[in-house]
C-alpha cells in the first residue's frame, strides 16, 4: 500500500472536509488552498504552494467549476502521468456542456482522471457520519486510491465506468436540488415535488445520453440517490440558495445566503441551449433558469410544468 | 485438424527473403522476420488463455460454437462450408480432451489464423506500384497528352491529391518513432491514396488490415498482399480470431513498423466525420506504445490523426443507402459495392483527373498514446511543454507493468479526443458546401418531414440560381471565420474560386460518376434531384450546419446538426 500522501485542491468546506476524512483514515494530506487557512485536523499540512502536490499520488479536486481550469494549468507543471486527479464538482463547462474531467485531462498530462459525487455533503463528511458515494472513473486504480484515501467504515465507495454519466448526473441534481428548495419555499406539496423531480431526472438522462452517458448511471447514487437526499433534507446549499429564491429574495442574497458556489446558478440555461441544439426537450431546466433570472415567478413556474401535455412516460 | 482459408496472396518467386538496408523503413523486413513475428503472435495468445483456469477450454469452445453458427448460416462461402463437419465435431469432442491435446489444437487453430492474417512486403511491389500508380491513373485521363512521362503523370497525380499539414515535423519525427496513421475513414480508395501521400512526401509506407472482401479481387489482391496490408475477416466473431488480430496488429507497432487503423472501424456511412470512435484495433497499438515504453525502447509510438476529404466519394451511392437502410434496422456488412468492380473505377477516375484537388489529404498534429503532444523526436510532451515519462502512466503506488484494463481506459480516452482532431482538420471540399447549402434548402422547404420522407423529394424542390449563389457566397464566408478560428479547413478552391464556378464544379463532378444525378443545373434554377447523395456530401458540415447559417436557414441548420450528432 502506498503512502504517498493524499493531495487536495481547495480550501472550502468540501476541500476542508476531504482532508479531514483522508486525515481520518491515518493518511497524511497535502492540503492546497490560495488562502491557505489554518488546518483542520492533524496529519494536514496546508500550503499555497502547488509544488508539493508532486509527492502525492491521489489528488482530489474541489473547487468550482468555473475555476477548474485555471487550477488544471496551474497543477500541470507539477503532475504528469504518475498522478491520478478526481474532482468533486457538480459543474459542467461551456455551452457543450463539457465534463469536467475533460478540462483536467486537457489542462494537465494527468489521464487517469475520475469524479466523486453521491449524496457525500460537506459536514457529515467531516464528522464522519456514515455516507455514501460513487466514483466515475475508467481507471481501476483511481477508484482503489480514492477507497485507500477517504473510504471506510464510515463512507461506502461505489465505482462505475460511466465518468461523463455521473458528471452530468451530479451537476442536473444540483440543478434539481434547487428547485427542490424552492418548491418547498413555496409550499409545493410530496407528491408534486416528487412528479416535478421525477421528470426532471427523465430530462437529466436525456441530456446524460446526448452527451454519452449510461441511462442507468441515473438511477444510481449518482443520480436518484443523490437527489433523495437532498430532498430527504441534508441541508445542502442547492436547497438553501432554492429556499431563499423562494422567499423572494434577489438571485444575489440569495447566493451570499446558501454560502457557497452554487453551480445550478450558471447550468440552467446552458441545459436549456444545450438540449434545444440537440432536439431534446427540457422544460424543467427552462423553468429553474427562468426562476433563477426572475422572470418567472412561483405562481408562474408551476403553472407553465402543469399546462405541459401528458404522454406516455 | 485442417481449415481451409482461401489462398494466400499470390507472390512474386524469391530465393532469400529481402535483406533490408539500415536506411529502409522498419516494414521492408517483414518477410524476413515473419515467421519471428508468428511465433510470437500465438505465444501472447496462448499466453492469455492458459492465464485463466479453463482458458484452453473456454477458448476452443468459443471459436468452434462460433464458427459453427457461422458456416451453419447463410452467409458463408461454399468453399467455407466444407469445414462445418471439422467445427462441430470440436465442438463435441473438446470437453473429452486433456489439456495437452487442446493447447495444441489450439496452438495449431491460432497458427493457421496468425498466418491467415499477416501480410507480407515485397520492396519490389512497393517500388513497382509507387512507380505506375501515376501512370495509371494517367492512362485513365481523356486528355490527349498522355505521353507526358513520369514527371507529367506526377504533376497529374499531385494536382489531384493534395497533401497538406506538418509534413516536414512528421518525416524528422519517423526517424525516431513509429508513425501509427489514425485517419478518418470514408472510402476504401482511403489506404491507397494514403500509402500515395506517405510515399510522395518521404514518409515510410505502413501496414494495414483490409477487410478479406477486397482480397478477392486478384489484382487488388495482389498489390495488398505484398504491401503489408493483412487481411481481416469481419464475419468472423470468435474471440481467439480478435486475439490473434490484435495481437499481430500491436506486435507490427512494437516492432517499428509503421501502421495505419481507422479508428471509425468502418466506412462512415452517413459522410459525417467519426464522432464516437470505437477504435478497436487502434486499441492494439495504445498497448504497443505501453509495452515498448516499458521495455525502454528508444522508438516511441507517435499517432499521427488524418482526415481524408474527398469532393468525390467513390461508394457515395452505397454507402449513403446503406445508412438510410440502416436506420431502418437492417444493418449488414457491404460485400459487393463499387469497390469489387473494375469499371466502376475506371468510370470513377475518368471524371476525376481532370479536376484538381480532387482528394485532400490533411495530416493533423502528432500525438502519443496518452493523448500528449509530442517534440520532434517522438517524446510526450506535457500541456505546460515538459518532457514527460510516459512509464509514468503505467505506474500504481510508484510500482511500474504491464496492465491491459488500464489500455482500455487509455484507448478509450484516446477515441474521444480524436474526433476533435478529425472536425479541425476538416478540409471542405466543393462537392459538400455545395450540397450543403442545397440540402439545407431542402430541409427548410420541407418542414416536419423527417430524413426518410425527405429522401422521396426528388425534383420537387428547385432554388433559383442567384438565390442560391448568394446562399453560397454567405455561407462560405461564415466558413471562412470558421477556419479563422481554427475549428474547421476550407479546399483552397473553395477558398478562392468565384461562386459561380464552386456550383458549376460541384454539379459537374456529381454528373456522369454517380448513377444518380445529385443535382440539375437547369440555367435559372437549381433543381434537388438525389436528397440522399446531397445529404451524403453535406454530412461532413454537420457539425459545423448552426455556425454556418444566417437567421432564415437556423432552423433547417439545427435539424441538420440534429441529425448529424448521432450517425
Amino acid at each position: 500500500m502506498s503512502r504517498m500522501p493524499v493531495g487536495v485542491v481547495g480550501g472550502g468546506p468540501f476541500g476542508r472536509a476531504l482532508a479531514v476524512a483522508a486525515a481520518r483514515n491515518g493518511r497524511s494530506v497535502l492540503l492546497w488552498s490560495r488562502r491557505a487557512p489554518a488546518a483542520p485536523a492533524p496529519g494536514i499540512v496546508v500550503t499555497d504552494d502547488a509544488s508539493a502536490l508532486e509527492r502525492a499520488e491521489l489528488v482530489l479536486v474541489a473547487v468550482p467549476s468555473p475555476h477548474i481550469a485555471s487550477i488544471a494549468a496551474m497543477l500541470s507543471r507539477w503532475l504528469d502521468g504518475r498522478h491520478l486527479l478526481v474532482h468533486a464538482s457538480r459543474g459542467l463547462e461551456g455551452d457543450g456542456l463539457r465534463p469536467l474531467s475533460h478540462v483536467l485531462r486537457e489542462r494537465t498530462a494527468v489521464r487517469r482522471v475520475g469524479v466523486l459525487a453521491g449524496p457525500i455533503v460537506a459536514a457529515a463528511l467531516e464528522a464522519g457520519a456514515p455516507l455514501g458515494g460513487i466514483v466515475g472513473t475508467l481507471f481501476g486504480e483511481v477508484e482503489e486510491a480514492v477507497r485507500a484515501a477517504i473510504g471506510g467504515p464510515t463512507l461506502r465507495l461505489y465505482a462505475t465506468r460511466d465518468v461523463v454519466g455521473v458528471e452530468v448526473a451530479a451537476a442536473m441534481v444540483g440543478l434539481l436540488s434547487l428547485a427542490a428548495g424552492f418548491c418547498r419555499g413555496i409550499g409545493v406539496g410530496p407528491g408534486s415535488l416528487a412528479v416535478l423531480l421525477s421528470r426532471g431526472m427523465a430530462e437529466a438522462r436525456r441530456i446524460g445520453q446526448a452527451l454519452g452517458a449510461e441511462a442507468r448511471t441515473f438511477e444510481g447514487l449518482a443520480g436518484h440517490g443523490d437527489l433523495l437526499a437532498a430532498v430527504a433534507g441534508d441541508e445542502r446549499p442547492e436547497v438553501r440558495l432554492g429556499r431563499a429564491l423562494a422567499r423572494g429574495l434577489p438571485l444575489a442574497e440569495a447566493v451570499r445566503e446558501a454560502g457557497a458556489h452554487i453551480e445550478g446558478v450558471s447550468i440552467a440555461r446552458r441545459v436549456q441551449r444545450f438540449a434545444a441544439r440537440a432536439g431534446l426537450e427540457a422544460p424543467v431546466s427552462a423553468t429553474i433558469a427562468d426562476v433563477i433570472d426572475g422572470s418567472l415567478g412561483p405562481e408562474g413556474a408551476i403553472a407553465r410544468l402543469m399546462a405541459r401535455p401528458a404522454g406516455l412516460e | 485438424m485442417r481449415l481451409v482459408f482461401p489462398p494466400a496472396g499470390l507472390r512474386l518467386p524469391r530465393l532469400r527473403p529481402y535483406l533490408p538496408r539500415p536506411d529502409d523503413p522498419a516494414i521492408f523486413g517483414l518477410d524476413l522476420e515473419r515467421k519471428d513475428i508468428l511465433q510470437e503472435v500465438v505465444r501472447r495468445v496462448m499466453a492469455r488463455c492458459e492465464a485463466r483456469p479453463g482458458g484452453l477450454e473456454y477458448a476452443l469452445n468459443e471459436v468452434a460454437f462460433h464458427e459453427s453458427e457461422r458456416l451453419a448460416s447463410g452467409d458463408a462461402r461454399p468453399e467455407e462450408r466444407a469445414e462445418l463437419p471439422r467445427w462441430r465435431a470440436l465442438l463435441h469432442r473438446v470437453g473429452r480432451m486433456d489439456e495437452t491435446e487442446r493447447r495444441a489444437t489450439l496452438r495449431e487453430l491460432a497458427s493457421r489464423m496468425a498466418d491467415d492474417v499477416a501480410g507480407r512486403f515485397d520492396p519490389r511491389v512497393y517500388r513497382f506500384a509507387v512507380g505506375v500508380l501515376p501512370h495509371l491513373v494517367g492512362r485513365l485521363s481523356r486528355s490527349e497528352d498522355e505521353d507526358g512521362g513520369t514527371t507529367r503523370a506526377l504533376d497529374r497525380l499531385d494536382a489531384l491529391v493534395q497533401v497538406e499539414g506538418p509534413i516536414d515535423r512528421l518525416r524528422v519525427i519517423a526517424r525516431h518513432a513509429t508513425l501509427v496513421l489514425v485517419p478518418t475513414h470514408s472510402s476504401h480508395l482511403d489506404s491507397i491514396v494514403l500509402g500515395y501521400a506517405l510515399h510522395r512526401h518521404g514518409l515510410p509506407p505502413v501496414a494495414y488490415g483490409a477487410g478479406k472482401n477486397l482480397f478477392t479481387h486478384p489484382l487488388l489482391s495482389f498489390f495488398m498482399h505484398n504491401l503489408g496490408a493483412y487481411r481481416v475477416d469481419r464475419r468472423i466473431r470468435a474471440t481467439l480470431y480478435k486475439d490473434v488480430l490484435k495481437t499481430y496488429a500491436g506486435v507490427l507497432v512494437e516492432r517499428g513498423y509503421g501502421s495505419l487503423f481507422f479508428p471509425g472501424g468502418t466506412r462512415s456511412r452517413s459522410g459525417c466525420v467519426e464522432t464516437r470512435l470505437k477504435l478497436g484495433l487502434a486499441g492494439a497499438a495504445v498497448e504497443a506504445a505501453a509495452r515498448n515504453a516499458l521495455a525502454r525502447r528508444a522508438r516511441s509510438v507517435v499517432f499521427v490523426p488524418a482526415t481524408i476529404n474527398y469532393a468525390l466519394v467513390l461508394e457515395a451511392e452505397t454507402l449513403i443507402d446503406d445508412w438510410l437502410r440502416e436506420r431502418g434496422k437492417a444493418r449488414y456488412i457491404i460485400e459487393d459495392d463499387e469497390t469489387g468492380r473494375v469499371e466502376r473505377w475506371v468510370a470513377f477516375f475518368r471524371k476525376l483527373v481532370n479536376f484538381s484537388a480532387a482528394c485532400i489529404v490533411r495530416f493533423g498534429e502528432p500525438l502519443d498514446a496518452w493523448g500528449n503532444a509530442v517534440d520532434d523526436e517522438g517524446r510526450s510532451v506535457s500541456p505546460d511543454g515538459r518532457r514527460i515519462d510516459p512509464v509514468g502512466y503505467l505506474t500504481s503506488s510508484g510500482r511500474a507493468a504491464h496492465e491491459p484494463a488500464r489500455d482500455v481506459g487509455y484507448t478509450q480516452q484516446l477515441g474521444e479526443l480524436l474526433p476533435a482532431r478529425y472536425l479541425r482538420d476538416t478540409v471542405v471540399t466543393s462537392t459538400q458546401l455545395v450540397a450543403h447549402v442545397l440540402y439545407r434548402r431542402l430541409v427548410r422547404s420541407t418542414p416536419g418531414v423527417d430524413v426518410f420522407g425527405r429522401i422521396r423529394y426528388r425534383g420537387d424542390v428547385s432554388v433559383p440560381r442567384a438565390e442560391l449563389l448568394a446562399d453560397l457566397g454567405a455561407t462560405r464566408e461564415r466558413l471562412g471565420e470558421l477556419e479563422a478560428r481554427g475549428r474547421v479547413r476550407r479546399s483552397r478552391l473553395v477558398a478562392t474560386l468565384p461562386v459561380e464556378v464552386l456550383l458549376e464544379r460541384a454539379t459537374s463532378l456529381w454528373s456522369g460518376y454517380h448513377t444518380r444525378v445529385a443535382a440539375r443545373d437547369r440555367g435559372t434554377e437549381i433543381v434537388v434531384e438525389d436528397p440522399p447523395l446531397l445529404l451524403y456530401y453535406q454530412n461532413r458540415l454537420a457539425p459545423f450546419a448552426e455556425a454556418l447559417a444566417d437567421e432564415a436557414n437556423l432552423p433547417a441548420a439545427r435539424e441538420i446538426a440534429a441529425a448529424g450528432a448521432r450517425p
